[in-house]
């Protein structure tokens, strides 16, 4: 019997490769504990009412009992939950985490060395035989491209993030995400769904290329929609009578459109004003879509019409903050900037009380510099603790449809905990322990102080940056402050102005950023990777939904602004003639100061009196100090702001009755 | 110094002005009736009617004449010593557009300008301040058959959709000569020119897109027919590029061509013949006086600028008796502004038909008001004063003709969107309310930062050509 002998080898053989091969098997072998009981913690499930004293056991990955009465297993590694409190694992509701990054220098010599060499350029990401060009996918798959662990993935745990929804970050069709716990050897250990929804951006593709316009972009959505409708009428008829009729194309661009389009899978839009809002929820409505939208600055204005429509936010921490210095030319903005930024701040609030479903998402910033500080500034403006968390667990798991197994520590779900001494929501929020998958994550202790080798390539200061995007070189002005391995700054240029984010800078000068730019009238991200040799810089940058470029830059020298600062340090004593602009008129003044040990002292004379100034300091940047004066006929604190520079004056008056500016010149002695 | 401290009095007080109207909507009053009374009317139509009233009621005139009757709560407005001209109608306009040129391809019937309204957009408020209460919003220039169009009233503070003119009919933008063919303008590095280079070439794109139309509706015709006979026919691929040239072969949607030159517009007009469908307007049509007969026979209009011209080659014959040409030889001819800047004062730009051509002071005032009406197929409802037509007009301080004439008041379906007292009432407010936004956090400069830039015109001011595509001026 041959045949049968054959048989059985080749039954062998793949038992012998079954052995072999998979590594979940692995897992159960190499970790001996995979019970885990936190004892005697405040336990917040968000599913129900807080625990204030309660244990939960953790067994195989799962949550296997939690109350104020849980028995603990005997081979249960305890740990001892006094002053912690559980919550359950929090979710990034929309991020690359795992996905290519850009490679830090645009075009690696080959064997020269870092990391950068190996890695992928971040082009857009394609499918194999696209019937469409590349960002015109919808069949791209988040899965077919993450990568277990990486600095992100790190860095994202370190916030105490369990689970981010992965997607990515470019063309109009943009792929289709997948629901990530970011632990794991494997892709597919870490996957959780797959896909999740399929992501949508507006932004027109490169120049020159159809489409290049807003315009052209709901018109290409809208063809691909109505091909894929009738690709499905095709399919169809050709299954029930092939004969005499001509075999329609296989069209898996067109076939990835079908869930979309029959409802049963969402699409997440980018969108973060009110108009691109609407416009995302016309178009959604015009072809019976499930949206979700991305973004959602605005979304407070748009709360009603999103509650009707059953729409959920998945809204960006990453605020907009003026960036720019005080400057008479830039002066004064446009109230409708103004308002717009103090808005953002309550959008989660008004979607809370509008009970319009939402997550919050970092929009691709895991620092903590802007991170918890803006949860923090969301929950000043109006949202409260319990929103604010259920947004950062359950009502993510619900969006993404996985609530019956995470979002909320319940007995037989996903042992997903984030586990943090102290408030959670605070500026800076101190994680005791990360359980992801039931397995707790490394938590490093807090970066405080600049390591030698990250001093060593400094990147503070001011630097000029052209960008190049493929059609054009733009030019910008980059303003980094480093602290430690964290860099905050901002941007300001032809690519409009915002505030950096997601900003890191490694031992050997490589560094990362984020920032919202304006690209052709839309606001879009870029995310710059490079690196930082003495005053030089360079790398690529990637934009979401569009194709990456590159940029080079060098330090503002400290040749010829030395010059200003220490002009601006010098010494302010003297009688300064002052114009005051309060609103649409302008008083005169005259304000004597003197420099002394360490402060300054000296008087404010105005149409509104005299005072003596209080609490007057001195450095580099400027001078301040209080003031008081007598507006009808009550006392007034004021807060006076300023610099020197030579013989003129400048600077700011804050009070609660309103805002003034002033200028003026040394009195000649 | 002081030019600086008068520049920036001046930008505050302008910024003002400019963030008005959200808060003018909360002050708006829901009158069931509104009385103008005792004004110089200036009916368009029907001549000019002295001391009379105007009574709206619902959005509508409902009275006009003398000794109107209103309800006991209207909202009286004494117009004593006032005019009171229809809102006027602006056929060519790129205000609230987010983009105005999907500019890649030679065709693109499948861009719609409606998907990128701006409600927000600055201009409208200005616009409105200028009398002007309806817009033609048209795609750019830069392709021979290009996107389709938006009529919208100035409903400034609502959304955009609240905006779209009722019943307007839909239309679609065509150019010829220089910018479709791309002489002004230099391909991106790395790409070739695009199709069409020359006045032959646009003209033979417009006839091979109005060929597949052709095709495409006979397509759909025989699928039709052919579908009762086998329920597992597939339908033909439905394509947005041709579905509105097949809704212009049909006589649903309106062509509004772009064009300079005599020749080109004799051209367009023999394309039109030989498919059987009808230009509705040439715009700027600058030598249009040379062929006045010709567009007044084909039954098109035209809409043109006053004195504007030389700014290129096929700009250079232009004369500014164009419009009183056209006139005389049965041309409907409207004045537009093409321009967020020129949309402000499109009256003086009314005048300068009397003024070059002795256009009768109707005939001026018709530039501006009934004619783009007739031209956009809105004259059911505005253009001019009448009993039963939208209450869209402006009190104006002097006769709309009058270098001197300010508007007072902008009605748009009866519901004031600008008035210049409550617009100067408000300012303290907005003052104050600076002053506080200015003190919040995010407000707040940081004490290093980046110096900033001079912000970026989001359009040029004056869009002669539209080529714009959105982004930075080259």
């Amino acid at each position: 019997m041959p045949r049968l002998k054959s048989r059985i080898a080749l039954a062998m053989i793949a038992l012998v490769s079954l052995g072999a091969l998979p590594t979940r098997f692995s897992h159960a072998q190499r970790s001996a504990i995979d019970t885990y009981a936190i004892t005697n913690a405040r336990i917040v499930p968000v599913s129900g009412p807080a625990i204030e004293r309660g244990s939960v056991v953790i067994r195989d990955g799962l949550i296997a009992a939690v109350g104020p009465n849980v028995a603990i297993p005997a081979d249960a590694r305890i740990i001892d939950g006094k002053g912690l409190t559980v919550y359950p694992g929090l979710f990034d509701s929309n991020t690359s985490l795992g996905m290519p990054q850009p490679s830090p220098t645009p075009a690696a010599t080959p064997g020269g060395g870092g990391f950068g060499g190996q890695r992928p350029q971040a082009a857009i990401l394609t499918a194999l035989n696209s019937s469409q060009p590349a960002g015109l996918q919808p069949e791209v798959l988040a899965e077919d491209f993450i990568k277990p662990g990486g600095d992100q993935i790190e860095a994202a745990r370190q916030l105490g993030i369990t689970t981010a929804l992965s997607a990515p970050r470019q063309g109009i069709w943009m792929g289709q995400s997948a629901l990530i716990n970011l632990a794991g050897d494997t892709t597919q250990e870490m996957i959780v769904r797959s896909p999740v929804a399929l992501h949508v951006g507006f932004t027109p593709l490169r120049s020159g290329v159809y489409p290049n316009s807003l315009m052209g972009v709901f018109a290409v959505l809208r063809q691909m929609m109505l091909d894929a409708g009738r690709y499905r009428e095709a399919q169809q008829a050709y299954a029930r009578s092939p004969r005499g009729m001509k075999r329609p194309d296989q069209d898996r661009a067109l076939a990835a459109l079908l869930p979309v389009l029959d409802g049963s899978l969402p699409v997440i839009m980018y969108a973060d004003s009110e108009r691109e809002i609407s416009r995302a929820l016309d178009l959604a409505e015009e072809f019976k879509l499930r949206a979700i939208i991305a973004g959602g600055l605005e979304a407070g204005k748009v709360a009603d019409r999103l509650r009707e429509r059953n729409v959920p936010v998945l809204l960006s921490l990453n605020f907009p903050r003026r960036t720019t210095a005080a400057m008479p030319e830039a002066d004064p903005e446009p109230l409708r900037v103004l308002r717009e930024r103090v808005e953002a701040q309550k959008t989660a609030g008004r979607l809370a009380s509008a009970r319009v479903k939402f997550a919050f998402q970092s929009g691709a910033m895991t620092s903590t510099t802007d991170f918890y500080p803006n949860i923090a500034r969301a929950i000043e403006n109006g949202l409260s603790r319990e929103d604010a968390l259920r947004a950062f667990t359950l009502s993510a798991a619900e969006i993404f449809g996985v609530n019956d197994r995470m979002g909320s520590i319940e007995a037989g779900k996903i042992a997903n905990l984030t586990v943090t001494r102290g408030e959670l929501f605070t500026r800076n929020p101190t994680f005791a322990h990360v359980f992801i998958d039931g397995r707790p994550v490394d938590l490093k202790p807090a970066t405080t102080v600049a390591t030698d080798a990250a001093a060593a390539a400094t990147a503070t200061g001011s630097w000029t940056v052209t960008v190049n995007t493929g059609s054009a070189d733009l030019n910008m002005t980059l303003v980094l402050q480093q602290e430690g391995d964290r860099l905050r700054g901002s941007i300001q240029g032809a690519l409009g102005s915002g505030e950096i984010s997601n900003a890191s800078l490694g031992p050997g000068g490589d560094f990362r950023l984020t920032v919202p730019v304006n690209l052709d009238g839309q606001t879009t991200e870029a995310s710059f990777t490079g690196k930082l040799t003495g005053n030089e810089m360079q790398g690529s940058v990637t934009f979401v939904g569009r194709a990456p470029g590159t940029f080079s830059g060098s330090r503002v020298q400290p040749g010829s602004e030395s010059a200003t600062s220490k002009t601006q340090g010098a010494d302010p004593s003297g009688t300064w003639l002052l114009n005051l602009m309060v609103g649409l008129k302008t008083y005169p003044g005259t304000l004597k100061l003197e420099q002394q040990q360490g402060g300054l002292s000296g008087v404010l004379q105005s149409p509104f009196g005299v005072t003596k100034l209080e609490s007057g300091s001195l450095d580099d940047e400027g001078f301040r100090f209080l003031a008081r004066a007598r507006v009808e006929g009550r006392v007034v604190e004021m807060t006076v702001e300023g610099s020197v520079s030579g013989e003129e004056i400048r600077g700011t008056v804050r009070s609660e009755i309103g805002f003034a500016r002033f200028t003026g010149t040394r009195q000649k002695s | 110094m002081m030019r600086r401290l008068t520049i920036q009095v001046l930008f505050c007080s302008l910024i003002v002005t400019l963030t008005m109207p959200q808060s003018l909507a909360q002050s708006r009053v829901a009158a069931t009736e509104t009385l103008i009374r005792n004004a110089t009317v200036l009916t368009v139509t029907r001549g000019t009617l002295t001391n009379a009233d105007i009574l709206i009621r619902n959005g509508k005139i409902v009275a006009l004449g003398k000794d109107a009757r209103a309800a006991a709560n209207a909202k009286v407005i004494d117009a004593t010593g006032k005019f009171v001209l229809p809102g006027i109608v602006d056929c060519h306009s790129h205000s609230m557009l987010d983009t105005i040129n999907e500019g890649t391809l030679s065709v693109t019937s499948m861009a719609r300008t409606s998907d990128v309204l701006n409600p927000h957009d600055i201009d409208l408020y200005r616009a409105l301040a200028g009398g002007v209460t309806s817009l033609n919003l048209l795609h750019g220039s830069a392709n021979a058959i290009g996107g389709l169009n938006t009529v919208v009233k100035i409903k400034y503070g609502r959304p955009a959709a609240e905006m779209i003119f009722p019943g307007a009919m839909p239309g679609i933008k065509f150019a010829l000569g220089e910018n479709p063919k791309r002489s002004n303008s230099q391909p991106q590095p790395g790409q070739t020119r695009r199709y069409p280079m020359t006045r032959m070439g646009v003209e033979e794109t417009i006839r091979d897109a109005f060929t597949k139309a052709r095709d495409y509706k006979k397509s759909w015709d025989e699928y039709q027919v052919a579908r009762s006979r086998d329920k597992n026919l597939v339908a033909p691929r439905r394509d947005l590029q041709l579905e509105p040239l097949v809704e212009v072969l049909e006589g649903k949607r309106l062509v509004h061509a772009h064009c300079y030159r005599a020749d080109e517009i004799l051209m367009l007009i023999n394309v039109a013949n030989d498919f059987g469908f009808k230009i509705k307007t040439f715009q700027h049509t600058l030598e249009g006086y040379k062929v006045a007969r010709e567009i007044a026979q084909h039954g098109a209009g035209a809409s043109i600028f006053a004195d504007n011209w030389a700014y290129k080659i096929e700009a250079y014959d232009a004369i500014p008796y164009n419009a009183a040409i056209m006139t005389r030889a049965g041309v409907v001819v409207s004045m537009n502004s093409d321009s967020d800047e020129r949309a402000r004062r499109l009256n003086i730009e009314a005048a300068k038909g009397m003024r070059y051509g002795d256009l009768t002071e109707e005939e001026a005032l018709k530039l501006i008001t009934w004619n783009p009406a007739v031209q956009l197929g809105i004259q059911q409802r505005v253009g001019s004063l009448e009993v039963g037509k939208d209450a869209d007009l402006a009190i104006w301080t002097d006769h709309p003709l009058s270098v001197y004439a300010r508007v007072e008041t902008t009605f748009v379906d009866g519901e004031i969107f600008f008035d210049r007292q409550q617009d100067l009432a408000k300012r303290p407010e907005f003052l104050r309310e600076r002053a506080q936004l200015e003190a919040a956090d995010p407000n707040r400069p940081p004490a290093g930062g980046a110096s900033p830039q001079a912000p970026r015109r989001r359009r040029p001011t004056n869009t002669d050509d539209d080529l714009w595509e959105g982004g930075e001026q080259p």
